[in-house]
């Protein structure tokens, strides 16, 4: 009885946030993927059409009177949505379908005959299928803009001239997550290793150090780097006054200066995995190793380092993790060629109001965040018994 | 010899990278000039009065504090509730379902900001400074939920079977034994949310409408604007808080270490 009371209470506790994080996150993530795929816009504005059309798109006597009922009911902003949609896929079908619709005030349309009255273009198939294709409550548009497919003239699919854009976007995410996760576990462990081994005062101070990094805002830290790499900011007027430059070197709204701030904002979620690692090493074995005869640099690479990998890698993988969704530093201090997927999302999101193509964006960015972590699982599971073997 | 000096060396860079930044910067945000670069200019309070004047800065200031206690409060009871119910369960429940908790940390903000923009057009509260609080508990109750966690990881059982065979009920035991003894992880957590919260950017600029504007949206917006000494003026203000916080976990931290010393001698 007892017993199951406890489950019960327990249960209802752990209902709340659970009912929570089902609500405010796994919902509007669901949401997202579903409006990758949406083509409800098309679908709901021309029901006669959807279910009048075929597969092919065949154009018909009673296909055309129900696109005619569909255009003479859509209201201006519905039908300025649809238009803009349909001329994605098929170049001229914006002023093709408004032309349509105000003749439709004067001319009754009740075959195919009367709408090439209208205009001769409907005599052309591509107008049909795009209708056709369009009549399903999903598409798969936005996906192929994503790998750089678009539609050529015949209404088929063909690989776009500009390349595949959002391809070349996701590579350089993962080149650039990988460069700070490698300059941050580079910079991050003498600093780790300092903590953990040296005199109580340092270890205090560094400590210190990285922790008020850790939860200084991330505009503040990005704001110091812009700061300090302008023209005007303090690496350009110390390299001139060392006579290394003779004017001002642009450090800022460049690569380099993304990469710096990047790993300086992500640097403690590297620091802070490598001290816990380091803090289980003892300190004899060093003297140990130095006692049976190895020198510094042998006794660091064949005794202590092979003990860290495991901080290197858990501290190398987060940041290359968080790194993949980074977004407010590449933006202040990155050049329009230095930004990340996630500045595309924000940008479809709140400049451009392509809610499609933001939401394929972010699916895209969160299957490769998931992806990492399975990667990041997998290794944790395959580390662990070479571990305890050693 | 070699291998101290190099040794030192490093160190020493790793240390001017994380710190020379931000001990750079600070002096600026008392320039008497309005330019934000060296030698300065005098020395002035005037940006740190410009901010504390102009309406549109206190405004996002009192935004930004009002949503950070409210997520504060929402997340203390969610992790609380969280932390203490998944104790109970079993070993796998508590990896299954506390990693559900976590994984909000995670996924990219952008991408959050995405669905939550949907979700609260949807439901009629875009813009409305509580869909930012919302939004902002889901990363701030996990903050909480491992803060808990770990304290009540850390209590001896035998406290509570001991309260036990003295007859206590367990919802008296729950708040005369293993509440106060938790608390530091409570309060802990609650810094935690409060912090992340204050300090969070992409989700706000997703979810705030002029009116309910925060202040690290306002600060992101000027940076990309125009760099002006009040900008560094607040980002001073916002390092002292940081700082502050930090040093309220320090001291949370300190009863428990002095806690886990006793056992240790005992």
């Amino acid at each position: 009885m007892s017993r199951v009371s406890l489950y019960l209470s327990t249960l209802l506790l752990v209902a709340l946030p659970v009912a929570y994080v089902a609500f405010l996150y796994l919902v509007p993530l669901g949401g997202v993927a579903l409006r990758s795929v949406d083509n409800s816009t098309i679908h709901a504005n021309l029901p006669a059409t959807a279910s009048a059309i075929d597969e092919a798109g065949a154009p018909s006597d009673e296909v055309a009177a129900a696109l005619a009922k569909d255009l003479a009911a859509a209201d201006r902003r519905s039908l300025g949505e649809l238009a803009r949609l349909l001329n994605l896929d098929a170049p001229g079908m914006r002023s093709l379908l408004l032309k349509t619709k105000r003749a439709l005030d004067e001319v009754e349309v009740k075959g195919l005959a009367d709408l090439r009255a209208i205009d001769p273009d409907w005599d052309e198939p591509i107008y049909w299928q795009a209708l056709a294709e369009n009549a399903q409550p999903y598409t798969f548009r936005y996906y192929a803009t994503a790998i750089g497919l678009d539609r050529d003239p015949a209404g088929g699919w063909q690989f776009g001239a500009e390349g595949a854009i959002y391809l070349q976007i996701l590579l350089r995410t993962f080149w650039m997550s990988l460069q700070v996760a490698v300059i941050a576990c580079l910079i991050a462990y003498p600093l780790a290793h300092a903590i953990a081994n040296g005199p109580p005062t340092v270890r205090v101070l560094l400590l210190g150090a990285v922790l008020l990094s850790f939860w200084m805002s991330i505009l503040v830290r990005t704001t110091a780097w812009v700061v300090i790499l302008q023209r005007e900011g303090l690496v350009n007027e110390a390299l001139m006054a060392l006579g290394l430059v003779r004017e001002p070197v642009q450090l800022i709204f460049n690569r380099l200066g993304t990469l710096l701030a990047m790993v300086h904002v992500l640097l403690p979620f590297a620091v802070l995995p490598l001290l816990n690692n380091m803090k289980q090493i003892p300190a004899q074995q060093r003297d140990a190793a130095r006692s049976l005869g190895a020198g510094p640099f042998e006794s660091f690479l064949r005794v202590y380092l092979p003990q860290t990998m495991r901080g290197i890698l858990v501290g190398a993988g987060t940041v290359f993790i968080l790194s993949l969704g980074f977004y407010i530093t590449p933006a202040l201090v990155g050049s329009p060629g230095d930004q990340l997927l996630s500045y595309y999302i924000a940008d479809f999101m709140l400049k451009q109001l392509n809610w499609g193509m933001a939401s394929t964006l972010s699916v895209i960015l969160l299957a490769c965040v998931l992806l990492g972590l399975a990667v990041a699982w997998l290794v944790n599971l395959l580390w662990r018994p070479a571990a305890r073997a050693a | 010899m070699i291998a101290r000096i190099l040794y030192v060396l490093l160190v020493s860079l790793a240390v001017l990278f994380l710190l020379a930044p931000i001990l750079a910067v600070i002096p600026l945000a008392f320039n008497g000039g309005s330019f934000l670069s060296y030698p300065l200019d005098g020395v002035s309070l005037r940006w740190f009065e410009t901010f504390l004047t102009t309406p549109p800065w206190l405004m996002a200031l009192g935004n930004s504090v009002k949503v950070a206690l409210g997520a504060t409060v929402i997340s203390v009871v969610l992790g609380g509730a969280a932390a203490v119910g998944l104790h109970a369960l079993p070993n796998a429940w508590r990896v299954v379902v506390g990693g559900l908790f976590m994984s909000p940390l995670v996924v990219p903000s952008v991408v959050l900001s995405v669905g939550l923009f949907f979700l609260f057009a949807r439901l009629g509260l875009a813009g409305h400074p509580l869909s930012i609080m919302l939004a902002h508990a889901l990363l701030g109750f996990p903050l909480v939920f491992i803060s808990v966690a770990a304290t009540l990881r850390g209590l001896d059982p035998n406290l509570d079977l001991a309260a036990s065979a003295m007859g206590a009920s367990r919802w008296y035991r729950f708040w005369t034994v293993t509440f106060p003894l938790t608390l530091p992880g409570f309060w802990t957590g609650a810094i935690f949310a409060f912090m992340t919260s204050f300090d969070e950017v992409i989700i706000a600029l997703f979810l705030s409408s002029p009116e309910s504007i925060t202040l690290p949206v306002v600060l992101f917006g000027s940076l990309r604007d125009k760099l002006q000494p009040t900008i560094v003026a607040v980002a001073v203000l916002l390092t002292c808080t940081s700082a502050l916080f930090l040093a309220a976990l320090g001291w949370l931290g300190r009863p428990r270490q002095a806690a886990q010393r006793t056992t240790e001698t005992r």
